[in-house]
């Protein structure tokens, strides 16, 4: 299949609603906004294919391209592995001009892929196409095809080079490579009716082993969690579950739809952010099980299980309430956030002054409309300069967001805490809720916000007659204009 | 044996090969009639225990490793810090012989200091002989400006009189009636190197001062006290005082002395404050000490010429820059410029942005009063939480001081302040209540050995590691080298706790 094929049968998505009310021709142009020249963006195809296969932890990860494309996402986020660390060794081809020129692109791969089998004996090679190598027109399924015949080694080729579109793209076709040539391809022999997946779920900071062990105590199996911690057997086995649940939906909600279509793995989009998501996935998955042939006693035990566990996660959440009440939060981000964070905030008595509901279903949108006073302050997604302008006029305590808008914050003088990939600290399940608002509490109690917010102590007031600097107005000015001209919203990525 | 001319090993790989590692453990089964080892480790494990630091905090005689030094140690940097000025220590020449290693092997540079070489007949006579010929024998071998004279306990414990033995040396010729020769008693059984620091430096003011009228003037006299960091710090002092175009004579900088380059020649003497400078300060408006332990009886006696006087601990950090900065702004009447302020905001944008993994972090400090004080205060603006605060040099008068400084932010809350407590003193309470950083000297190397608190060098003297003191860290850049050294042992601590392939490593990432 050609890439503009692979592409266009993407943006045919039943299980999106987005997708779904678009016409004809506005769906051919995909999901992500069309890309403007000039302006700043995110990552390419490449990147996100990468972001979501990477985390497979016993697969040599081979990408076939000049080196600068593996280079610059090396080990680039903090997914965690429980055992192997292949995953982390960076494989490339580093074509070089002469290999361009004289079209040795695809011998050199073949060869790669021989070096890395004798070398580590990984179970499978993932092989990822970058602009070069797709523009020169190396038949990359050919050649992983002819390597895995050879070397005995599943050998799969991930067609996303960055030139087919955004990163989300390449989510998508990262989801696409395993359905083509990984899940379905092992059966395991110990196949039971408490077996689970978790699809689009990274183990950010080891965040998924903070609920594992909730559904490890109520008897479930987790067969594969794509990807994170994931090993590539598991997921060659991951058709045998019985039920699916679908974290990041924006990234791989083809897979969950096709295992649905393919091998009637039904599915459910759900969170483990906040306490009440994590409570309400605990029972999605039980319910489904229990359709799916599981014991009925199940959902009793998911029910006394969350009963407990929420109680623990509230009596811890209280200490917080004195330190962190009337706080004012803006949430804005594509990834950690749901109505239940925001829920969970709201019941220790931070107030919610601003929500991005960029990447939220339109149920999610109703919920945060419904918790939230005033509607204004859901917002679909916020350019840098309303941002700057809203927290330099000191309209929220702290700002939770990824890394790209955090120097907003910080430049608007306002504390702020990493919610999405390039954090420290896990913040799934009920225990990792208790960990966002301790960091909460830490980040905006940090001495060091008097002194960012402060002027110098000559250029107060009293100290005017030693006034250097005529007043500040013109430098604020110049720093919103600076803001202003950067015209990117597509800041804080899943 | 593993030895062989083939190829011979260097003790360290040698004493563990087989052979040796056998030999010691019969040695020890046989001859040393040593306690048993689990015995040894049940006491080791007590010097851990609340029980054993008790008794420890209850010594009453004993010191274990004190974190100071000697008066004429301090007198001798003192010294070290104006124009071609020879130190002169009268007493044994032993001590004379650790100042200057001391200060050598902190600093990685030759230091020039000679002694009055007194014996025993000098001990039972009185050194005036000693100092007779000796002064007599610097002038002519070493043809310094001035010579700066400082006294072993030797000296003091008989009794000599420096002013009178000088005055006799120069009667006597050995050096010209009208050379200069400044004096202090700095007994080592008194104080410690910062009250030696201090009354050399009143010393070499006395000499030109005392006799001479005062025509006030808007300059700034600024006396940086005893700094293992003078290099760096007196070199970004002067930067700083530039750009706000103040006129400063600094009284004491031994910031050349202490670096000179490898260009050929060799200098005994480099840089330091000019002797006009020194003579011409006493018509100064003010006289300001960056540390106030260090300069007590200095800022009285300028005081006493109707000078205004100010000090400071140690300018380190966002508040203690800021307020020295005012200060200077305050007597020059200059106003503090725009690069200035726009170099303390990046010290604060560096700040806010690491301040998620300094939050909280628990600390013990020690070393000289006015750097614990600065110190703690430094780590308080971080978020950090300054625990133990021992200065052994630390009276009463600095606790009270100190405890203002940790009163006024709610992270100095369960600080406890250790003056007069030594190194021992600090194991034991770092056993019981730990910290996740141990800031000082080199000395806290075997604290961090034994009790696995990560060390941070940022005081005198560091022996085991090269060329700290050449970078700042006093004024906003410095606090930036501060920031920067505490985070690489944050980071450090982080990488080495993951980074076991397969059994830790999960969480060794790249980006932090």
């Amino acid at each position: 299949m050609s890439s503009q094929a692979r592409v266009q049968a993407l943006f045919q998505e039943p299980a999106c609603d987005k997708n779904q009310a678009k016409d004809a021709t506005a769906r051919k142009k995909g999901c992500s906004k069309p890309l403007t020249p000039g302006a700043a963006a995110g990552g390419c195809a490449f990147d996100g294919a990468k972001i979501v296969l990477q985390p497979v932890t016993d697969v040599a990860h081979l990408i076939h391209g000049p080196l600068a494309c593996e280079g610059n996402s090396w080990d680039n986020r903090g997914a965690a592995s429980s055992g192997p660390g292949l995953w982390r060794i960076s494989f490339t081809s580093d074509l070089t001009e002469l290999d361009v020129v004289m079209g040795q692109g695809e011998k050199k791969l073949f060869k790669a892929i021989r070096e890395i089998v004798e070398a580590h004996a990984p179970p499978a090679v993932f092989v990822y196409s970058t602009c070069v190598t797709a523009l020169i027109g190396d038949d990359l399924d050919a050649v992983c095809f002819r390597a895995s015949e050879r070397f005995g080694t599943p050998v799969v080729p991930v067609h996303a080079p960055g030139f087919v579109g955004s990163k989300n793209l390449g989510n998508k076709l990262a989801g696409e490579a395993l359905l083509d040539h990984v899940i379905g391809s092992h059966e395991p022999d110990d196949v039971s009716p408490m077996d689970v997946n978790i699809l689009g779920e990274f183990n950010l900071s080891g965040e998924f082993w903070m609920v594992k062990p909730l559904l490890q105590k109520l008897g479930m199996r987790v067969r594969a969690c794509i990807p994170g911690d994931a090993r590539y057997l598991d997921i060659a086995g991951a058709h045998t579950a019985r039920a699916n649940m679908m974290v990041c939906s924006t990234a791989l909600i083809n897979l969950a739809r096709k295992m649905e279509e393919r091998w009637g793995i039904p599915y459910f989009e759900g969170s483990f952010y906040g306490v009440s998501d994590t409570s309400d996935a605990l029972r999605q998955l039980a319910a489904l099980l229990v359709r799916e042939g599981a014991e009925r006693s199940l959902i009793d035990r998911t029910e006394i299980l969350i009963a407990e566990e929420e109680a623990r996660a509230w009596a811890r959440l209280e200490c917080y309430r004195e330190r962190l009440s009337a706080k004012r939060v803006l949430l804005n981000t594509g990834g950690v956030k749901s109505w239940s964070v925001v829920a969970a905030l709201q019941e220790i008595g931070i107030e919610i002054v601003g929500t991005s509901t960029k990447k939220s279903t339109d149920e999610d949108k109703a919920r945060i409309r419904a918790l939230l006073n005033d509607e204004k302050h859901a917002f679909d997604a916020m350019a840098p300069r309303d941002l700057y302008a809203m927290l330099i006029a000191g309209k929220a305590d702290i700002m939770l967001s990824g890394g790209r808008t955090q120097f907003i914050a910080l430049k608007a003088k306002t504390p702020w805490l990493d919610i999405n990939q390039e954090r420290h600290h896990p913040y799934a399940g009920y225990d990792g809720m208790v960990e966002l608002v301790r960091q909460i509490d830490l980040a905006i109690h940090n001495p060091i916000w008097a002194d960012v917010r402060a002027p110098a102590p000559w250029d107060l007031p009293a100290n005017s007659k030693l006034d250097a600097f005529d007043g500040d107005a013109d430098y604020v000015a110049y720093s919103r204009k600076k803001f202003a001209a950067t015209t990117a919203d597509d800041m804080g990525e899943c | 044996m593993p030895q062989s001319a083939e190829k011979v090993l260097d003790h360290a790989p040698l004493f563990r090969e087989p052979d040796y590692q056998d030999m010691f453990a019969r040695k020890k089964a046989m001859f040393e009639c040593g306690v048993p080892d689990a015995k040894v480790a049940e006491q080791a494990e007590y010097t851990k225990s609340w029980d054993y630091r008790e008794k420890n905090l209850a010594r009453e005689s004993l010191v274990v490793n004190p974190a100071k030094a000697c008066q004429p140690l301090g007198a001798v940097f003192a010294a070290a810090g104006f124009e071609k000025t020879m130190s002169f220590v009268h007493g044994s020449q032993g001590c004379v012989a650790y100042y200057r290693s001391h200060l050598s092997r902190h600093f990685k540079e030759p230091c020039s200091a000679v002694s009055s070489s007194m014996t025993e007949d000098a001990a039972v006579f009185g050194g005036l002989n000693n100092m007779v010929d000796g002064l007599a024998n610097t002038y002519a071998l070493y043809t310094p400006k001035m010579i700066a004279v400082s006294t072993t306990c030797m000296a003091e414990v008989i009794g000599d009189d420096l002013q009178s033995f000088i005055q006799t040396a120069k009667d006597k010729g050995s050096v010209p009636k009208e050379f200069d020769v400044p004096f202090a008693h700095t007994p080592a059984f008194v104080g410690s190197h910062v009250d030696g620091y201090d009354v050399m430096v009143k010393g070499v003011l006395e000499n030109f001062w005392k006799s001479a009228e005062r025509t006030p003037n808007g300059k700034i006299n600024i006396v940086p006290g005893f700094d293992g960091f003078c290099v760096g710090n007196n070199r970004e002092l002067k930067r700083l005082l530039d750009t706000i175009g103040v006129e400063y004579t600094i009284l004491s900088d031994a910031s050349d002395q202490f670096d000179t380059p490898s260009d050929g020649g060799f200098r005994m003497y480099d840089g330091g404050t000019k002797i006009d400078d020194v003579k011409a300060a006493l018509n100064a408006k003010a006289t300001v000490s960056l540390q106030h332990w260090n300069t007590r009886k200095t800022l009285e006696y300028a005081e006493t010429f109707g000078q205004e006087t100010a000090s400071f601990s140690y300018p380190m950090g966002v508040r203690a820059t800021d307020e020295l900065l005012m200060k200077i702004s305050a007597l020059s009447g200059k106003a503090i410029p725009e690069a200035i302020r726009l170099e303390r905001g990046r010290l604060i944008d560096a700040m806010a942005d690491s301040q998620a993994h300094l939050h909280g972090k628990k600390y013990a400090i020690y070393g000289d009063p006015d750097f614990v004080t600065a110190m703690a205060r430094f780590v308080m603006e971080t978020g950090g939480e300054p625990i133990h605060c021992l200065a052994t040099n630390g009276k009463k008068e600095w606790e009270e001081e100190l405890r203002a400084v940790l009163d006024s932010s709610p992270f100095g809350k369960d600080a406890k302040i250790w003056a007069g407590k030594d190194l021992w003193h600090l194991r034991s309470l770092l056993f019981t209540e730990p910290v996740d950083m141990l800031i000082g000297s080199s000395y806290g190397k075997y604290l961090e050995r034994d009790t696995g608190t990560p060390l941070l060098r940022l005081t005198f003297p560091i022996f085991d590691r090269h060329h700290h003191h050449r970078f700042p860290l006093w004024g906003y850049q410095g606090g930036l080298r501060v920031l920067t050294a505490i985070l690489d042992k944050v980071f450090d601590k982080l990488d080495a706790d993951t980074i076991v392939p397969g059994k830790t490593d999960y969480s060794f990432d790249l980006t932090r």
